[in-house]
C-alpha cells in the first residue's frame, strides 16, 4: 500500500488526544503524519496541508458549541484554496456525527466511540471492518490441554479404590430411568411410526402418573401448556432475523480471561432463546440450561414445546432442539444432569441434540438435591457413559456447599464423580463454588474478604490434579444484593480473581441475583456481562494477590481431602458413605435424599 | 403496534426520591409505578438513607409464557 502523507489538527484550544492516538496507528503502518498543535486557526492549518502537501487531513472537534459553523467554514476555506479535491478530509471528535461530517461535505465522519483502527482504514481508503467481526469468536473446548495427572498420588490411590468399589456396586444393577433412556434412544433413532407409539407406550409405563397421564390422555402437568404453532413459528423467524444482525461483543481482554457462561431456565424455552440471543450479543460464550426442581423429582419427561409458569424450563426433545438451533455455532451449550431421576435420558437427549457439555454429581444430587444416593449412583454410571459416548465433558459441581457441606468434603466428592468419569471415558471438569457458603460464614474465613478462601479452592485443587476448572455457580453466590451496581461489581471482582487465578469458565449471575420478587430480566443479565467485560479490561495480564491465608487453607483443605478419601475407603463403600454423612452430614446441612429410594432394580444374568 | 410490544421482558425505572424514610419511599414509588399505569409491579431495590431513598421500581410487560408482542413483529 503506498504511504500517505496525513495531516491531523485539533479545531479546539486544547482537546487533541484523539488525534494523538490516530497518529500513532498511523505512524505504525508506516504513514507520514504532522500532528498540528492546538489552537491553531483554521486559515493556518489549510496553510499548512498545502506547504506539507498533504494526502489526507483529519481535523477533530471535541466542542459542541458552534460546530456546525465552524466545521462548514473549514470546507469553504479547503474548496477556496483549491485543494478540496485532490485531498481526503476526515472529522471526528465527541461533537460529531457521521451525518453532520457528510452534510457539511466532510469525505468521513467519526464520531465517539470510534476505534484508531476505523481512522486507519479510512487514511488507507479501505472498509473498515470491526475487530469482533475479524476476531470471530470460536467455540472453546476448556478440557484441551489437561491431562488429568494426579499430582497428589495418595489422593489418586484412594480415588481408584472408592471408584472400584462403585463401578462393582452398580454392575448388574439398572433403574427405570436408565431403561427409559434406552427407549427414548429408540424412539429417536427410528423412523417406523408403528414402532414409535409402541416405544412411548412402553416409556410411559416407566413415568410417574403426571407424566403416564400425558401419554395416555394428552394432559399436560400444572402450570405448563403447549406452545402454538404460531409461536413456534413465529420463534424461528425472531431467530433467522436476530441471528442476521448478530456481531457479538467479545468479553475477554486477553487469552488468559475464562470463557463466560450465563444461565437460563426462565420456564418458557421462548423467552431463554431471548435471553442466550440478547446475552450472546454482550459477550457471553455459553449458556446453561436450568430445568424445574419437580423435574427431577419426576420420572420421566413429557414431549413437545412446552412452557412452565414457574423457573426452570422443562426438558423435552423438542424443546431442547429449539433452543440448540437458536445457538450461535461458537456458544456452548449445557444441559444439567446432576441432581435428579432423569439423569440418564437428559445426557442423552442432550448428546444427541449437540449440547457441548453436561453437569453430573453423584454426591450434590444425593446430598443437596434430595435423589437418593444408591438411585442416583446406578443412574449417574450410566449418564456419564453417555457422556462418554458423545464426546461431551461433564462439570462436577460442588453445591452441597450451599447446604453448608465443608468445601473438603464437597471436593472429596466432586474427585470420586470426576475419577469415576474418567475411568468410563468421560472428560470431567471440577466446579468449585466461588461463593459466599455456609461454612465460612460460620467459620470466618470470610471476614476480611472474598479473596483467600476461594483462591485456597483453586491452589488445592491445582495442587491435587491437572484438570480444567470452571467456577460456580454463580461465582459470587451470596454476595450479591438488590442493588445491580453493588451485584454487579460483586459479579466482575469475582470474575477477575477467577481470571487471576488461571481458571478456564467461569458462570456468572445476572444483577438480578438477589432479587426473588419475579422473572429475571434481560438488561440485568447486560448489568453483569459489561461489569465482567469490564473487569477483564481493568486487570488485563496483572493478578489478583491473595494473602498467605490462601495457601494455609489450600493446605488444610486437601488435608481435609485425604482424610475424608481414606474414611470412604475405610469404610468400603461410596454409596454408603453418602448415606453416613462422611460426605456431608446432617450436622453439616446435608440430608440423603429420598427420591427414587428403593428403586434400583438387580438384573440376574 | 404497541411500543410496549418491543419490550422483551420489563421497564425499570431508578430515581432518587426526597422522603424522610423507606415507607414513604415505597408508597412513593407504587403511587409513581401505578401513576405510569404499570400493572405488574416490583421494587427491586430500596435503600433510604439521609436526605432520600434510592430507589429501582419493574414494571413487568411480558413474564415467561406470556405471548410476547416481540415475538409476533415482521420486524425485531
Amino acid at each position: 500500500m503506498k504511504k500517505k502523507k496525513v495531516l491531523l489538527a485539533p479545531l479546539d484550544p486544547v482537546h487533541d488526544i484523539g488525534l494523538k492516538m490516530i497518529k500513532r496507528g498511523l505512524e505504525q503502518k508506516g504513514h507520514d503524519t504532522l500532528l498540528m498543535p492546538p489552537d491553531y486557526s483554521q486559515e493556518e492549518i489549510i496553510k499548512s496541508i498545502i506547504d506539507n502537501d498533504a494526502d489526507i487531513v483529519l481535523v477533530s472537534r471535541t466542542l459542541g458549541y458552534g460546530v456546525a459553523e465552524i466545521l462548514g467554514k473549514f470546507i469553504d476555506l479547503a474548496e477556496a484554496a483549491e485543494i478540496r479535491d485532490r485531498i481526503k478530509i476526515g472529522i471526528g471528535g465527541m461533537a460529531i456525527r457521521p451525518e453532520l461530517a457528510a452534510e457539511l461535505g466532510f469525505d468521513a465522519g467519526f464520531g465517539p466511540g470510534t476505534t484508531v483502527a476505523e481512522a486507519v482504514a479510512f487514511v488507507e481508503g479501505r472498509k473498515y471492518i470491526p475487530e469482533e467481526t475479524k476476531g470471530k469468536k470460536n467455540k472453546k473446548d476448556i478440557t484441551e490441554g489437561y491431562n488429568y495427572l494426579f499430582h497428589n498420588k495418595k489422593i489418586e490411590k484412594l480415588l481408584d479404590s472408592i471408584v472400584d468399589g462403585i463401578l462393582d456396586y452398580v454392575n448388574n444393577k439398572t433403574t427405570t430411568a436408565i431403561q427409559r433412556a434406552e427407549i427414548r434412544r429408540r424412539i429417536l433413532e427410528s423412523d417406523n411410526e408403528s414402532e414409535i407409539q409402541r416405544l412411548r407406550v412402553d416409556y410411559s409405563k416407566l413415568c410417574d402418573d403426571v407424566i403416564k397421564s400425558f401419554y395416555v390422555s394428552g394432559k399436560y402437568r400444572e402450570k405448563t401448556r403447549p406452545l402454538t404453532s404460531s409461536e413456534v413459528s413465529a420463534l424461528k423467524r425472531y431467530v433467522d432475523e436476530v441471528n442476521s444482525r448478530m456481531n457479538p461483543l467479545r468479553l475477554q481482554h486477553n487469552d488468559k480471561n475464562p470463557v463466560v457462561f450465563i444461565q437460563y431456565g426462565t420456564g418458557c424455552p421462548f423467552m431463554d432463546i431471548a435471553h442466550i440471543k440478547s446475552c450472546e450479543a454482550w459477550g457471553s460464550d455459553g449458556a446453561v440450561h436450568f430445568d424445574p426442581s419437580w423435574g427431577a423429582r419426576t420420572e420421566g419427561f413429557l414431549e413437545g414445546y412446552i412452557t412452565h409458569e414457574e423457573d426452570g424450563s422443562v426438558i423435552t426433545y423438542e424443546n431442547l432442539k429449539s433452543i440448540k438451533m437458536s445457538l450461535a455455532p461458537n456458544t456452548l451449550w449445557q444441559v444439567r444432569a446432576h441432581r435428579g431421576l432423569n439423569t440418564p435420558e437428559t445426557v442423552l437427549l442432550a448428546g444427541k441434540i449437540g449440547a457441548d457439555l453436561t453437569k453430573v454429581n453423584i454426591a450434590y444430587g444425593s446430598l443437596g438435591g434430595g435423589t437418593d444416593p444408591e438411585r442416583l449412583t446406578v443412574d449417574a454410571v450410566a449418564a456419564i457413559k453417555y457422556a462418554a459416548e458423545f464426546n461431551m465433558p461433564f462439570d462436577v459441581v460442588t453445591n452441597e456447599e450451599l447446604c453448608g457441606v465443608p468445601a473438603y468434603k464437597a471436593f472429596a466428592g466432586m474427585l470420586i464423580v470426576s475419577k469415576l468419569g474418567l475411568r468410563l471415558g468421560a472428560k470431567p471438569i471440577l466446579q468449585p463454588l466461588f461463593c459466599y457458603s455456609p461454612e465460612v460464614m460460620v467459620s470466618g474465613q470470610m471476614e476480611d474478604n472474598y479473596v483467600d478462601f476461594n483462591a485456597a479452592k483453586i491452589y488445592c485443587l491445582r495442587n491435587i490434579v491437572n484438570a480444567p476448572i470452571w467456577c460456580g455457580a454463580p461465582i459470587g453466590f451470596l454476595t450479591q444484593t438488590e442493588d445491580r451496581v453493588q451485584s454487579s461489581l460483586m459479579t466482575a471482582l469475582h470474575a477477575s480473581l477467577a481470571s487471576s487465578l488461571g481458571v478456564d469458565g467461569i458462570s456468572i449471575a445476572s444483577s438480578d441475583e438477589a432479587f426473588s420478587g419475579g422473572p429475571i430480566t434481560v438488561p440485568a443479565r447486560i448489568d453483569t456481562l459489561r461489569a465482567t467485560q469490564a473487569s477483564f479490561r481493568f486487570f488485563g495480564q496483572s493478578s489478583i494477590a491473595p494473602t498467605e491465608n490462601a495457601q494455609n487453607w489450600a493446605n488444610e483443605i486437601e488435608e481435609g481431602i485425604e482424610k475424608v478419601l481414606e474414611s470412604v475407603v475405610k469404610n468400603g463403600n461410596f454409596i454408603e458413605a453418602l448415606y453416613q454423612g462422611i460426605l456431608g452430614s446432617r450436622e453439616d446441612g446435608a440430608y440423603p435424599g429420598r427420591a427414587g429410594k428403593n428403586s434400583v432394580i438387580k438384573q440376574f444374568c | 403496534m404497541s411500543i410496549l410490544d418491543k419490550i422483551m421482558d420489563a421497564i425499570d425505572l431508578e430515581t432518587y426520591l426526597v422522603c424522610k424514610d423507606e415507607d414513604e419511599a415505597e408508597k412513593l414509588t407504587k403511587e409513581l409505578m401505578e401513576k405510569f399505569g404499570f400493572k405488574d409491579i416490583s421494587i427491586v431495590f430500596i435503600q433510604h438513607q439521609g436526605p432520600g431513598a434510592r430507589v429501582r421500581a419493574r414494571g413487568y410487560i411480558y413474564k415467561p409464557g406470556d405471548r410476547y408482542g416481540w415475538l409476533f413483529k415482521q420486524s425485531y
